[in-house]
């Protein structure tokens, strides 16, 4: 019997786990499994802090990530923009990634606008992409206008009603960074370092571990991790988006993988007993 | 042609590539490999492109035709230095470019470190061990700071890690493993998130397009 077991689970195809992984996820997406999502500390300081930030106030919004990241990213930005929006604020959307950071910004910016009825120039701006960011971040504390003279569309700054009074960091209230790559590190290092300004960061999972220990020693006010830290967002601000209706399928794949794990470690096991 | 005509077009192309791509899970076979070098000479194009955009037109040859910005010309000739590493005879001269690249990016990343992690991460550290303001968090100092000296003896190679220092370094393994699990664990679940963007894309996506398509 143990033998029988130990010759199928060695001998199993690699795509079958594949097929049963993709089952996995395209099940819970079809049927559409609602998941409880608790919150984490990290999640809910950082909404408590743009909720205490002051109506109309202007906040940086940024957009550092590429488009191959955007199912842990995308929800991040649209529950945050969902609660700026709500209080009112202002904000300007930067990236410091070429490769598709700024077209993403102005595809997410404008379609949420749409939604509460905010006008570009006035309730948001983009400012684009510019290159060799860490010359940037230092540079926006000095002036805005000499790292970026014009908007993502060419636009000079001093004609764009939003950027009216604001040159360095100063002016902004708070840096929310959505991002999939260390830049965060840079944010931190160059820009709350140096300048004092506040702020929270949402990025992909496979960063997270390594930026907890900024929100543990105040660095940052508080943290997404992935889709689940998207989720929780969404959960918090009201608004059940593409994470939250992710993690079923998310949570399906983890009992997966968990079930073939202990599969495999049952196969060492007995494996190591017959020799 | 129509505004859904395109779009359809535009996810019907990607909805094709991803599965071009998803089919190397079976075996590598021809459409993998013309998605691969579709990806990868779109974004060395891309790059070219955005470069010239972004760093050449405007923050060099705008500002210095457009605005007289001539000390431009400094970082600019530097650039162009970089190129002489292409012949052998030349080549020498870049490493002026090269210099101060280290030394620019050395005096940041620097400041940056020190300023931005290696100070506050170890006040952090030590601050909160008499009192954290439960002892719950107290205890969590603790663990952390056990963690942070076991983790930095185990790398410290100029002493045999034998007696209490060894004992202390296999602490720091327990500790590095854990940290390496949750790395893992966070991983999986980075992936797994990737898996479901790009399958609710080809069942939602592509099927909606379509639809809009037809109506």
């Amino acid at each position: 019997m143990a033998s029988r077991f130990l010759r199928i689970i060695t001998n199993i195809d690699r795509r079958v786990i594949y097929a049963a992984v993709s089952l996995s996820v395209v099940a819970p997406l079809i049927f559409k499994f609602p998941m409880p999502i608790s919150i984490s500390p990290e999640t809910v300081t950082l909404y408590e802090r743009v909720e205490a930030i002051p109506d109309s106030s202007t906040i940086i919004l940024t957009f550092d990530y590429y488009p191959s990241t955007l199912a842990e990213t995308e929800p991040m930005s649209i529950a945050a923009l969902n609660q700026c929006w709500r209080k009112d604020l202002k904000i300007i959307t930067l990236s410091t990634v070429g490769l598709g950071g700024p077209s993403i910004a102005d595809r997410v910016m404008a379609t949420m606008a749409e939604q509460f009825g905010k006008v570009y120039g006035v309730d948001y701006v983009n400012l684009g992409y510019k290159a060799n960011y860490q010359a940037v971040l230092l540079g926006l504390g000095k002036s805005i206008r000499s790292i970026y003279p014009t908007d993502f569309y060419g636009t000079p700054l001093d004609s764009i009603p939003i950027m009216r009074g604001i040159d360095n960091y100063e002016g902004v209230e708070f840096i929310f960074i959505v991002s999939d790559n260390t830049i965060v590190d840079f944010w931190v290092g160059l820009v709350n370092a140096q300048y004092g300004t506040e702020m929270g960061a949402g990025v992909t999972a496979v960063m997270a571990p390594k930026f907890y220990a900024y929100v543990r020693a105040d660095q940052l006010v508080g943290l997404l991790g992935g889709m689940k830290g998207a989720a929780e967002y969404e959960e918090l601000v009201g608004a059940v988006g593409m994470a939250t209706t992710g993690m079923g399928a998310q949570s399906m794949v983890h009992l997966m993988i968990i079930f073939f794990i202990i599969m495999g470690n049952i196969a060492y096991f007995i494996g190591r007993r017959e020799k | 042609m129509s505004e859904s005509l395109v779009n359809f077009l535009q996810v019907s192309v990607a909805g094709f590539l991803t599965l071009c791509i998803f089919s190397f899970l079976y075996k590598d076979n021809p459409f993998y490999r013309l998605a691969e070098h579709i990806y990868a000479g779109l974004s060395a194009g891309y790059y070219v492109g955005l470069i010239w955009h972004a760093v050449i037109l405007q923050q060099l040859w705008m500002p210095i035709t457009r605005d007289g910005e001539y000390t431009l010309l400094i970082p600019g000739i530097m650039g162009v230095l970089l190129f002489t590493r292409l012949t052998e005879k030349l080549s020498y001269v870049s490493r002026v470019s090269i210099a101060f690249v280290m030394g620019n990016t050395a005096g940041i990343s620097i400041m940056q470190q020190l300023h931005g992690y290696v100070l506050p991460q170890t006040g952090d550290t030590i601050s909160g061990l008499l009192g954290a303001g439960s002892w719950f968090a107290t205890l969590g100092a603790w663990i952390i700071f056990v963690g942070v000296i076991s983790t930095l003896i185990y790398f410290y190679f100029s002493k045999e890690h034998r007696g209490i220092f060894g004992a202390t370094a296999r602490v720091g393994i327990v500790f590095i493993m854990i940290s390496f699990g949750a790395h893992f664990g966070y991983t999986v679940m980075g992936r797994v998130s990737l898996l479901i963007g790009r399958i609710r894309f080809l069942m939602f996506d592509c099927v909606d397009s379509f639809k809009h398509l037809i109506n």
